[in-house]
């Protein structure tokens, strides 16, 4: 399709494009955008200026990479599309009704329901909804149009897209969004959500579904607290913890092989017995069934809590665990052997079991590799909160679920990937605590979960008509 | 014929052994189940997950790996809003009630179905999002437990005979389904989930077939709603989520698959009917404190064992075809009723007492107590009991008159008679409530 060449520079660790003017573009754009951010960071006035500075910088050397890949794959598609510009004038405009009569409904909809609104209640006539509409037209063009230009990062664009918007309209409508501990909030149940959903990613690649996660995360959440209040030295709880969520992985893993299509419903019943068995095994001799009460160790507690530090940062490890496992993985499944076999498996299982591939030993390392994670989140979780609950995973039934859907990569395996999941995470944390600073409680976070996930998918993971499978 | 049918009842095997060990060890360890009370309260306490047994089997025969995770929030969204109503006084008659109730699950199923017709999304991301939505919407409709069902419904939970209101919406579900399994619609859905395309190619309307489907699930969603709604006597916005695993494992330990076409609702009934002995036989036991948790290690592994017992199904059934899973059940349906009637009458003879374990049903694990204890007098039955006796049993001899005329010509098309039976039912229905005094529809018994 394109050359070689093309292909190199857009997988490149550090993409450069062709045309100059554009890398000077670049770098004016990701000063202007690390100016706001030192702006911002001023603003705090609660930070050191080392650290804003520090951010700052940070900021926009990421800007300027990312920027980059933007304009590479612009000139990637330019030079692809360049020998198909020459259709016929008539019927232009009837043409680009077809094309995008979806956006432009949409568009029009949105419109009408603002005007509709705004005409009705006087007390939506302000600033703030203006550009909180604005944004929603730009999501709406942006999502339909640019993302075309992305051929394999549609998902990805679509995800960072929302959570820029969302990002704006937060910062718009409630007080202190981008303060540093809300921003610190957000990052660290990012840094929950996101080391828990890992498992589900790489399950998903292989096509299949963990719904075990909550249930290990909940179990050994109170399992560790029991272990150190037995007197287990807390590092070989720690320890022991997590190969036991990597032994429920492997039952998991072993058993559903066999029963693919319904990994779903096979891991739910072991996730029940799991959590049944711990709390069994955790109320024996104590006179609080099912509740675990003890000292949560001080490092396991720094690693986790609002206040933690990292070697004096003022934001807890757990930020940093996430982000070197979020890179590990990232780069480890784009370029070692393993990764690029697991994404091979995925996109067809036949002609990669053909090739050598163990599907078994892949299948059951994902799912260890979940039961691992679901594990040293239900740890960490206990460090967060100071104390042992069998329910503190609840929340994450679906949500991990949600975060792997939202990110783009397919339940049907092969596509997507860690980063994906990554922006879905980051989407659905921005997104609860922008309701949460609407004032809107759990239940309706949830309501809006489940309806925005509908649309999310319905973007870029539609299958096919099955006119076209016969 | 015969080869492909008990290939497919092989699958029954699991169930109807299950059964029977857990129906001999229930009732030796609770004799007071084999009371018309005791049998009554059973109805009651697992019509709503019968139901919701059969709305999820109706989906998984569809094929796509339709597993409705919604059901559960769904039935608790019909229950939290017909409560709701009824509290603020808008519900009084019963068929207003299951206007609204079944209104709302077939709307619910039916945008299900579009959504999968026309977006073409994964049906299981489709379930995932209404399972998310609905549970919010049931905390935000209502905020804890509470609120009072539609009159008319207090006395259908009370559990003190056999014969109630919720037996005959049980009946009505169950017919209506054997009833429906000999129209032409049946057999394209079941070649429907079997194979998608081949339906497609050979002509079999697909979006209209998965419609249908949809829609008979979301009656037997709102069905098993109202049954669950009378079993509380209030609204529960938090069952929802414990409601769709345990319908989820009855599903699989019915032997309806999960891929598709393969399915019925006597393997529903069965599995929803062992998953509640399940329940009962643990709550005999007493495990104190800890009685809630080994239910759900119980529950888990039950749900995992069965799954990979369906693996082994073929394998075994490929060596003992001999036996016929309806034998089977003859055979041990004789053995337990067998031990039924010496548990029952043993009482009588030997003089001695009894333990009487009504109380442990109150640690059951997802489901309310039942309020009944009596015994006795609990086969007079009210007029309009009796005449839902009379529409039950006909509903029966119907179906089995149906049954033997399809096997008598084969292929013959049920439809005609599929909507008379409707017909003649929605008038009964009329009548009933017509010459009935107050819209007391069922259960007048004062």
């Amino acid at each position: 399709m394109s050359e070689p060449s093309v292909d190199r520079s857009r997988f490149a660790l550090l993409p450069i494009p062709k045309s100059v003017a554009l890398v000077w573009l670049n770098i004016v754009l990701s000063l202007v955008l690390a100016a706001i951010g030192l702006g911002v960071g001023f603003a705090q006035d609660r930070l050191a200026a080392q650290e804003v500075i520090l951010f700052t910088l940070l900021l926009a050397a990421v800007g300027f990479v990312l920027l980059n890949y933007v304009a590479v794959v612009f000139e990637a598609r330019g030079a692809v599309g360049a020998g198909e510009q020459t259709e016929a004038e008539s019927g232009r405009i009837r043409g680009l009704w077809q094309s995008n009569r979806i956006m432009i409904v949409a568009m029009a909809g949105l419109m009408i329901l603002y005007l509709l609104i705004t005409a009705g209640v006087p007390e939506f006539r302000s600033i703030k909804n203006l550009i909180a509409f604005l944004v929603l037209e730009l999501i709406l063009l942006f999502a339909f149009k640019v993302s075309g230009y992305f051929a394999d990062g549609r998902s990805a664009f679509i995800g960072l897209t929302v959570l820029f918007a969302l990002i704006v309209i937060s910062t718009f409508s409630i007080e202190g969004f981008l303060s540093a501990s809300n921003i610190r909030a957000i990052l660290l149940f990012a840094a929950f959500l996101g080391i828990a959903s890992v498992g589900q990613t790489m399950v998903a690649l292989l096509g299949g579904l963990d719904l075990s996660i909550p249930f290990v995360i909940g179990s050994s959440n109170i399992a560790m607290l029991f272990l150190v209040t037995v007197g287990v030295p807390s590092y070989v709880a720690f320890g022991f913890i997590l190969v036991l969520g990597g032994i429920v992985g492997l039952l998991n893993g072993i058993m559903s092989f066999r029963l693919q299509g319904q990994a779903l419903i096979l891991t739910l019943g072991t996730g029940f017995a799991v959590a049944g068995f711990t709390q069994i095994m955790t109320s024996i001799g104590s006179q609080y069934a099912g509740n675990v009460f003890g000292t949560v160790p001080h490092w396991l507690a720094n690693l986790a809590a609002m206040n933690g530090r990292f070697f004096g940062l003022p934001f807890p490890p757990t930020i940093i665990i996430w982000i070197v496992i979020a890179i590990v993985i990232i780069v480890g499944l784009k370029t070692t052997a393993w990764g690029r076999n697991l994404y091979a498996l995925g996109g067809n299982r036949r002609a990669a079991a053909l090739t050598g591939i163990s599907e078994f030993k892949y299948w059951v390392a994902c799912y260890v590799l979940s039961g691992v994670f679901a594990a040293l989140t239900g740890c960490l979780l206990l460090g967060w909160s100071g104390g042992a609950f069998i329910g503190v995973g609840d929340p994450y039934l679906f949500t991990t679920l949600a975060a792997v859907v939202i990110g783009g990569t397919s339940l049907l395996g092969g596509n997507g990937g860690y980063g994906f999941t990554v922006i879905g995470v980051l989407v659905l944390q921005v997104l609860t605590s922008f309701l949460l600073g609407i004032g809107l409680q759990y239940e309706w976070q949830q309501f809006i979960f489940g309806l925005l996930i509908l649309p999310m998918v319905a973007l870029y993971g539609r299958s096919p008509h099955i006119r076209s499978t016969v | 014929m015969a080869k492909s049918s008990s290939s497919s009842n092989a699958y029954l095997l699991v169930p109807i052994t299950l059964i029977a060990v857990l129906l001999s060890t229930a009732v030796i360890r609770g004799p007071s189940l084999v009371t018309p009370a005791g049998i009554g309260s059973a109805i009651i306490v697992a019509a709503p997950l019968i139901l919701a047994t059969y709305a999820l089997m109706v989906l998984a025969v569809t094929g796509r790996g339709t597993v409705d995770l919604a059901v559960g929030p769904l039935l608790a969204f019909i229950n939290v809003v017909v409560v709701k109503l009824s509290t603020a006084g808008y519900l009084t008659s019963p068929i207003a009630t299951f206007i609204v109730a079944i209104g709302l699950g077939v709307l619910y199923q039916l945008l299900f179905a579009l959504i999968i017709i026309f977006v073409r999304v994964q049906p299981i991301i489709v379930a995932l999002s209404g399972f998310l939505a609905l549970t919010g919407i049931n905390l935000v409709i209502l905020p804890r437990p509470g609120g009072s069902a539609p009159a008319f419904m207090m006395d259908w939970g009370s559990g003190t005979g056999i014969f109630s209101p919720v037996l005959l919406i049980l009946v009505l579900a169950t017919a209506g389904w054997y009833l429906f399994t000999t129209t032409t619609f049946y057999s394209n859905l079941k070649m429907m989930g079997y194979d998608e395309r081949a339906a497609w190619t050979s002509g079999v309307k697909i979006d209209i077939v998965r419609i249908g489907a949809h829609i008979i699930a979301g009656v037997y969603v709102a069905l098993g709603a109202l049954c669950y709604t009378a079993l509380i006597s209030s609204g529960d916005p938090t069952q929802g989520q414990n409601m769709t695993l345990t319908a989820v494992t009855a599903l699989v330990l019915g032997g309806v698959a999960l891929s598709g076409g393969r399915g019925g609702a006597t393997g529903a009934l069965m599995g929803a009917v062992s998953l509640w002995l399940i329940g009962y036989v643990l709550s005999t036991f007493n495990f104190g404190a800890i009685q809630a948790f080994m239910t759900q290690m119980v529950y888990g592994l039950i749900l995992v064992l069965s799954l990979l017992l369906t693996l082994l199904v073929p394998v075994i059934s490929r060596y003992v075809n001999f036996i016929s899973p309806w034998s089977a059940f003859l055979v041990l349906a004789l053995v337990v009723v067998g031990i039924m009637l010496h548990v029952a009458t043993h009482g009588t003879y030997s003089g001695g007492e009894h333990h009487l374990v009504v109380e442990a049903l109150a640690d059951r694990y997802f489901l309310f107590p039942p309020t009944g204890s009596g015994t006795g007098e609990s086969f007079a039955l009210t007029t309009t009991q009796g005449l839902a006796l009379l529409v039950g049993l006909a509903a029966i001899a119907f179906v089995a008159a149906a049954r033997l005329m399809n096997a008598d010509a084969g292929s013959r098309r049920m439809t005609l008679f599929l909507y008379v039976f409707v017909a003649v039912l929605v008038a009964a229905l009329f009548a009933a409530a017509v010459i009935q005094p107050e819209f007391r529809l069922f259960g007048g018994g004062a």
